[in-house]
């Protein structure tokens, strides 16, 4: 029975799941290790500041990104007005903005000496306004920078839930005898609940994984404490010990999305029945407010940081020729091409695997394999070379085996590995959810038919998941091109994506050369969203 | 001595841990016959059709095809290697082909065929024209079960297997369709077992009916004989086609009801004399007669188009069912007295 069952599916099932649980099992096998004195100083110290800071980001993004994210995803799902339609996907481009990238912009442009200074000059000649303009650094920075780019997670997944109301819903509560307002607070709002709930949650996953936003801004938290613990103080275990702090919370976290999400699934239970909310037409200061509600969140979250990068851009044109921007491109472009096409390749075959082994354990075993999307890049980052400098000094000590940490350490093979861990959960679950569309009989009938296992994946598996392997190929995409710790810490001498490009000048305080790979990132990932955007919406 | 075309020697289906069938056995003597198997939902109806295509494996007991094992405890042949075709009741047609290619799916499959279909015939046959071009998610959950039994047909399997085929089906086209599909099937010669849990359907389509009831096969008879002469009790419920009443056996040839009085006939199973028996009374059984002085007081009755269906409480409060030809001069109300004829004469009498 057991060499029945070790068959090449499990074996290959086994092998993923393990390789991607490597970070979460290093993280917290370090939790049962000896604490160093870094970490008994860190803990007299500065452990308190780490915390508290975080938590105050934290409380400040949820508040902000609850704003944007519900008022605009309420004005565009139930309000007709001038512009609506845009709005409903521009208001996603934000995504094409990281928070680090956003926090690049707010300086530059409020800085002294900054963009707002050039324009008042222009418009209202010399004068000394440094004095009198706003400055957003620190935490308060950060917290703008970040609720500006992860508001977008709370928008898209309340709008989702908002347009997968069924009108039947409303209509049987005003027959029931409520006004339009008593449905709305009784109805509409209670049943995007689970959603409101479940964007948050990944903001707030986002906002603790944060690394590059809170360095720029100096801001110590729990990602730059690990991040600290293992550049500038080379304790691998001290930068575990913090990591596992921050982990548990993120989980539990998951765990709240997680279950909202599975409360979010009962707005409708099937197309039959299912009628879209017609939505009412706004007029006069009502529609105006709309308006510039939408106007203003767009603009700020999206224009806003695309055009400093460009004006600067222009400005210094000198940076243009210092920064290789076809290296760049190519680099980047390798990255995906490799990160993505392995990652498809594995999650297809374990898909394929689980589906027509029909096995349950091989189902709960997936289920281990898809944490990497949960762990903050940094964490991921450093277990991934706490782990493999640990194999190859046991295997080095053990078995006289040369050194394994020049191929995973600082080099194409352990970025690529690193970033199959991270994004193991997208590609596995986005070809696993096109494939539960499938039903069981539709194969059953293939083979009926007298079509072999291979013969129905290529007939008919295939092509019914062609538009869902693009679709994950983008997603990647985008997620890599806006990746920056993960790069940063695993990537080869010199080797620079648009990320660690931007990241790389902006901590030299060359903001202004900055501009060119950031603008670069926002292209990309703004044209890739836009490709994308009908699903993003989840209206298909 | 001939090989039997399917047989199947104690086989165990599982369809979950609480629905099994146990102990199954099912001989089809000769190619082109259709069986029905009858059963209430859930009884693992499906799971049998499933097994016997390969689909599910059996835990116990052998399934043989033309003399070639498919399935035992040790042997599994494979779904694509038993040129069996199985119709799903959901449907199970391929979304990114049109309706012409996933009927031609399986069309090269059995070269040796002894029969052929012409795929335009086959649409017509099937009401299936101008449905072509399209794809699955363009037509109706009906149109869909017509067209997976097409691309079953198509395949011209040795043994096609269909489950609930016109669950979805319009009730105008279904009769229709019933005989189309059992002219096909006779004319090609093409051996069938059909699932289903409407037993006129069965009772048109088969030529010998199962009757699975609490994980077993309770009979297995011509449809004639599972009406006329149900083996149990089970299966005059599960028919429902009449009821049990409390009967003494008078003599070799007659009961007695203490209200209905003496009912003649031929009884299928010897009792002796002096011996309570439940009597099976079926609507067909007692006729309308106003002169009567055998009155009963009618407490429903049920218009059927063709007929009326009187239900009459007799002073030992049993229901009996009774049919009465709508054209009938005159119709009664409820609560009035409906007289029937005496003596009672039923053909066969079925007690337990």
């Amino acid at each position: 029975m057991f060499n029945k069952r070790l068959n090449f599916w499990y074996l290959s099932s086994i092998f993923v799941s393990l390789f991607v649980a490597i970070p979460i099992l290093t993280v917290f096998s370090s939790f049962f290790s000896s604490t160093s004195d870094y970490m008994i100083v860190l803990k007299a110290t500065f452990l308190k500041d780490y915390v508290i800071n975080s938590a105050l980001i934290l409380i400040g993004v949820l508040f902000f990104t609850f704003i944007f994210g519900v008022l605009s995803a309420y004005f565009v799902s139930f309000y007709n007005f001038w512009g609506v339609s845009f709005f409903k996907w521009a208001l996603i481009l934000s995504f094409a903005v990281p928070a680090y990238i956003y926090a690049y912009s707010l300086t530059a442009f409020f800085e002294n000496y900054g963009s707002l200074f050039s324009l008042l000059t222009a418009v209202f000649g010399e004068g000394n306004y440094n004095k009198s303009i706003p400055k957003f650094d620190g935490m308060f920075g950060a917290i703008i920078s970040m609720s500006f780019s992860l508001f977008g997670y709370v928008y898209v997944l309340t709008r989702a839930s908002f347009y997968h109301q069924s009108n039947n819903l409303i209509e049987v509560s005003k027959n029931l005898g409520l006004s339009a307002k008593e449905s709305f607070f009784k109805i509409i709002l209670p049943s995007a609940r689970p959603a409101i709930v479940a964007g948050l949650s990944l903001v707030a996953m986002e906002c603790l994984s944060d690394f590059g936003t809170v360095s720029f801004f100096n801001v110590s938290t729990l990602t730059t404490g690990i991040y600290n613990s293992w550049l500038a103080f080379d304790d691998l275990n001290t930068a575990n010990q913090l990591s596992f702090f921050l982990l548990i919370i993120i989980l539990s976290l998951l765990l709240i999305e997680n279950y909202s999400r599975g409360g979010a699934k009962y707005h409708h239970n099937s197309n039959t029945g299912f009628r879209k909310i017609p939505k009412i037409d706004l007029k006069g200061k009502k529609s105006l407010f709309a308006i510039i509600f939408c106007s203003i969140i767009f603009f700020l979250s999206f224009i806003f940081p695309l055009s400093q990068m460009i004006y600067w851009t222009v400005k210094f044109p000198k940076y243009i020729q210092d920064t290789n921007i076809i290296a760049l491109n190519f680099n980047t472009l390798l990255l995906v091409i490799l990160a993505s096409s392995i990652l498809i390749t594995l999650a297809f075959l374990i898909n394929f695997g689980n589906r027509i082994s029909k096995s349950k354990i091989l189902d709960n075993l997936s289920v281990f394999s898809i944490s990497g999307y949960a762990i903050p890049g940094i964490i991921l980052a450093v277990a991934f070379i706490s782990f493999f400098s640990w194999l190859s000094d046991v295997l080095t000590n053990t078995f006289n085996f040369m050194s394994i940490k020049q191929i995973f350490i600082g080099s194409i093979f352990g970025l690529v590995a690193a970033y199959f861990i991270r994004f193991y959960s997208l590609a596995f679950n986005g070809i696993k959810s096109s494939y539960l569309k499938i039903n069981q009989s539709i194969d059953d009938s293939s083979y009926l038919l007298g079509y072999s296992k291979f013969k129905t994946f290529r007939k008919i598996h295939f092509p019914n998941l062609r538009n869902s392997i693009y679709l994950i190929s983008i997603l990647i995409t985008i997620e890599i091109i806006k990746e920056l710790p993960i790069t940063l810490i695993l990537r080869p001498f010199n080797f620079e994506t648009f990320a660690t490009k931007a990241y790389g000048y902006a901590s030299q305080d060359l903001l202004e050369a900055a501009a060119l790979p950031a603008l670069f990132l926002i292209f990309w990932s703004a044209l890739l969203i836009f490709f994308t955007s009908k699903h993003i919406l989840s209206e298909k | 001595m001939s090989i039997n075309f399917l047989e199947i020697n104690n086989a165990t289906f599982v369809a979950s841990k609480k629905n099994k069938v146990l102990d199954f056995n099912l001989t089809i003597k000769n190619e082109g016959e259709i069986i029905c198997l009858l059963g209430p939902s859930g009884i693992g109806k499906t799971t049998i059709l499933r097994s016997i295509a390969g689909l599910q494996k059996i835990p116990k007991g052998k399934i043989f095809l033309k003399g070639k094992t498919l399935s035992s405890e040790s042997i599994h042949i494979e779904p694509e290697k038993r040129n069996v075709a199985l119709s799903f009741q959901d449907n199970s047609l391929f979304p990114h082909y049109t309706i012409l290619d996933n009927i031609n799916f399986g069309a090269k499959r059995n070269k040796i065929a002894t029969y052929n279909f012409n795929i335009e015939e086959l649409i017509k046959v099937l009401h299936l024209e101008g449905l072509e071009e399209k794809y699955p998610h363009q037509i109706s959950a009906g149109e869909a079960q017509r067209v997976s039994l097409a691309r079953s047909l198509m395949s011209k399997p040795d043994l096609l297997l269909l489950d609930e085929p016109f669950s979805n089906v319009d009730e105008s086209l279904k009769v229709e369709l019933q005989q189309n599909i059992k002219k096909i099937l006779k004319e090609k010669k093409i051996t069938t077992i059909i699932v289903t849990h409407d037993s006129y359907e069965a009772f048109y389509m088969a030529d010998y009916c199962g009757i699975l009831l609490s994980q077993t096969m309770k009979q297995f008879d011509t449809p004639y004989n599972i009406y006329h002469y149900p083996n149990s009790i089970e299966v005059v419920n599960f028919l429902n086609r009449g009821i049990l009443v409390d009967a003494k056996v008078l003599d070799d040839n007659s009961v007695e009801h203490k209200c209905l009085g003496v009912i003649k006939g031929n009884f299928v199973k010897k009792y002796k004399k002096g011996t309570a028996v439940k009597l099976l009374v079926q609507p067909e059984d007692l006729e309308h007669d106003d002169k009567s002085n055998l009155k009963l007081e009618i407490i429903d009755r049920k218009f059927r188009g063709t007929n009326f269906i009187y239900t009459l409480k007799t002073k030992n409060k049993d229901l009996i069912p009774v049919f009465v030809h709508s054209h009938h001069i005159h119709q009664h109300e409820v609560e009035e007295k409906f007289g029937v004829k005496t003596p009672i004469y039923i053909d066969h009498l079925v007690c337990f």
